[in-house]
């Protein structure tokens, strides 16, 4: 079992890490060249009014003011409201409703991605240096070398333009309605029992999780392929064998637990790329995630969903990688010195 | 002066070039087919690139082309890969893509590599609070997602900077990776006992640096911007894609792709999309079969399992 020590000092890291996140989101968007007073009173308004929203806003307080304010309100997440793309609305209601899109994208794709890629990269250690291995090498290096903003559209020309088979974009046909209960569109068209509902929601989802899991899949793949050839070149492998086990329950039970530990670490570390998969993802399909709104905020200089956003996905990914380095210590008790 | 350093950096390229020789890196690599395959794929692309610059003027390729050639035009004997919404052929577009991609990417590399590598030498070398206050800005940079953290830098520079806005940011999302694995190589080298007597020689600082640490740190750096190169095109596209980096109309592929989508996709014009990624993807991979291929000739143990 992990300590508590050890839980409580992972914890505590995270409070400078956090520090300096913020810190570096407030410099990025007061290093910016947009205007936000400008933005929310327009071009043609009077200098007197834009003055007027600026200290409004207390964008006219003096720099450490602002600073101090901010930290504040990253501690109490509220942000205010959004300036542009909800005016008026709290900016944790809009992150409310999306984030949850973005999270059940991107948990779909991991999983699809694992589902694939750790199988694939069995094979490929246990079969090292054959054809099958050879294969499946360039497939995976081919996975990672296919941009995301490609792979959708194509997939989106052939199965929905050319074949006719899925729907293009969006998260679910327009002939639904449905209240968020949870914001998983899955789950929540399971919990109302429309079974019609539920399964175009998940052939909406079919063709993003397909795009987000080919990439994972090929990353997941290659590392558990190294880490797994790896493992099957240790000693208690040929002890194991030498005791008259067979070649596969070796591999199943000595071999998989050993080299599934650094593909937990990979899962961490990779966390990032599903983040940057997502967003792009969400951009080919139209879906209205965090990613989208990130994009947006930015093109219209939403101050406040600007940062709420990004301060978001870092507090995702560090999390992430928290929990990871905690199972990693569970696995391996070694590792907590 | 001027003289000594000369001589002093000729001595540096030769015994690096005799490492190089001595060592079973090279054949390694040529003996990788995989690397080799890579390494002519670059190749193709960087001849493509130079062959665009010098032969299709930038202005002509930007501006449309109606009545000159007939609109969306599928690939055709005349129109290889056919034309977009503005009549422009896309072929010597996608061409001049890879100029594009060659110049940012190598700009973005090469930024970022000298940026890691004096944080990473400086950070191992001075320690303490050096170490600390680089290795811990470093850290929180590391914190982002990379994608995400380079859409919210891009928006730090001015916009008429177009695409070399993209090359900023991203030169420093890449930093901290470079500056993690040199600080790492620099430790291992400085604790080397022949530093200890090369400095009792009477040797500088700075010479240390340069002549001892600097050298034994380019294996991994190497590896690791190869492997760089094909996610800075990747990334640089994926910023054009979502609007912040190349102008409309210029022949980047992250543009031509977004346009592809924004406007072909749905009503089913699939060559605005297939061209300009092919190649883009082609490109990409390249450079993973080559950093794969130079990684597996640098790690021992990995050589193993290859005789």
């Amino acid at each position: 079992m992990v300590s508590k020590r050890f839980v409580a000092k992972r914890l505590l890291l995270l409070v400078p890490v956090l520090f300096g996140v913020s810190t570096l989101v407030f410099a990025i968007l007061h290093l910016s060249p947009g205007d936000p007073a400008v933005a929310i009173a327009g071009q043609r308004a009077s200098q007197a009014f834009i003055e007027q929203v600026r200290s409004d806003l207390g964008l006219a307080d003096p720099l450490w003011q602002q600073y101090v304010r901010f930290l504040g309100d990253v501690v109490t997440f509220d942000f205010g409201q959004s300036y542009q793309i909800q005016r008026g609305t709290p900016v944790s209601s809009i992150l409310a409703q999306r984030l949850p899109i973005t999270i059940e994208l991107a948990v779909l794709g991991q999983i699809a991605g694992l589902v694939f890629g750790l199988p694939l990269g069995i094979l490929s250690a246990v079969k090292q240096d054959t054809v099958t291995d050879h294969l499946t090498r360039i497939g995976a290096l081919s996975g990672i070398s296919i941009p995301i903003y490609w792979s959708g559209p194509l997939l989106i020309l052939l199965f929905a333009q050319f074949l006719g088979l899925l729907p293009t974009s969006g998260r679910i046909g327009s002939e639904y309605f449905l209240e968020p209960i949870t914001g998983l569109i899955l789950v929540d068209t399971l919990l109302t029992w429309e079974f019609d509902a539920f399964v175009s929601a998940a052939t909406h989802l079919l063709l993003p999780v397909v795009v987000l899991g080919i990439y994972q899949m090929a990353l997941i793949s290659r590392m558990m392929r190294s880490s797994m050839i790896e493992v099957l070149r240790q000693d208690y492998m040929r002890t194991a064998r030498a005791k008259g086990q067979g070649a596969k329950i070796t591999v199943m039970k000595h071999g998989l637990r050993n080299a599934f530990i650094p593909v937990i670490t990979i899962v961490g570390i990779q966390f990032g790329t599903l983040l940057g998969g997502a967003v792009l993802t969400e951009t080919v399909f139209e879906i209205n995630g965090i990613g989208t709104l990130l994009v947006d905020a930015i093109n219209r200089s939403d101050y406040p969903v600007v940062q709420a956003t990004v301060l978001v996905f870092a507090v995702l990914y560090t999390l992430v990688n928290l929990v990871v380095d905690l199972t990693y210590s569970v696995l391996d008790p070694r590792i907590e010195q | 002066m001027s003289t000594e350093t000369a001589t002093g950096s000729t001595d540096v390229e030769r015994s690096l070039l005799e490492r190089l020789r001595a060592s079973p890196f090279l054949s390694q690599l040529l003996a990788n087919r995989l690397a080799v395959v890579g390494l002519s794929i670059i190749g193709f692309v960087a001849i493509l690139a130079i062959y665009a610059r010098l032969t299709y003027d930038l202005e002509g390729l930007m501006a449309t082309q109606y009545g000159v050639n007939p609109a969306e035009t599928p690939p055709n004997a005349e129109y290889w890969f056919g034309t977009d919404g503005q009549a422009r052929n896309i072929f010597p577009r996608v061409i001049y893509g890879a100029w594009y991609a060659m110049l940012y990417g190598t700009v973005t590399v090469l930024a970022s590599t000298v940026l890691g590598i004096s944080f990473g030498i400086l950070a191992a070398y001075y320690g303490d609070l050096a170490d600390n206050v680089i290795m811990r800005t470093m850290d929180v940079l590391l914190s982002f997602p990379s994608l995400l953290l380079a859409l919210a830098l891009v928006t730090i520079f001015p916009e008429e900077l177009g695409l070399w806005r993209a090359v900023a940011a991203l030169t420093l999302v890449y930093t901290p990776r470079f500056a993690r694995v040199v600080r790492g190589a620099a430790l291992k080298v400085l604790e080397d006992e022949y530093i200890e007597a090369t400095r009792a020689l009477g040797a500088t600082d700075p010479r240390l640096l340069v002549r001892h640490v600097l050298p034994n740190c380019l294996a991994p750096i190497t590896v690791q911007s190869t492997l760089n190169f094909g996610l800075a095109i990747i990334d640089i596209a994926a910023l054009s894609f979502l609007g912040f980096g190349a102008s409309p109309g210029e022949p980047t592929w992250g543009m031509m792709l977004s346009n592809g989508v924004e406007f072909g996709l749905f009503s089913g014009i699939w060559w605005w999309s297939f061209f300009p990624g092919f190649v883009l993807a082609l490109t990409v991979l390249g450079f993973n079969l080559l950093g794969d291929g130079m990684r597996d000739a640098l790690d021992p143990r990995m050589r193993e399992t290859v005789d």
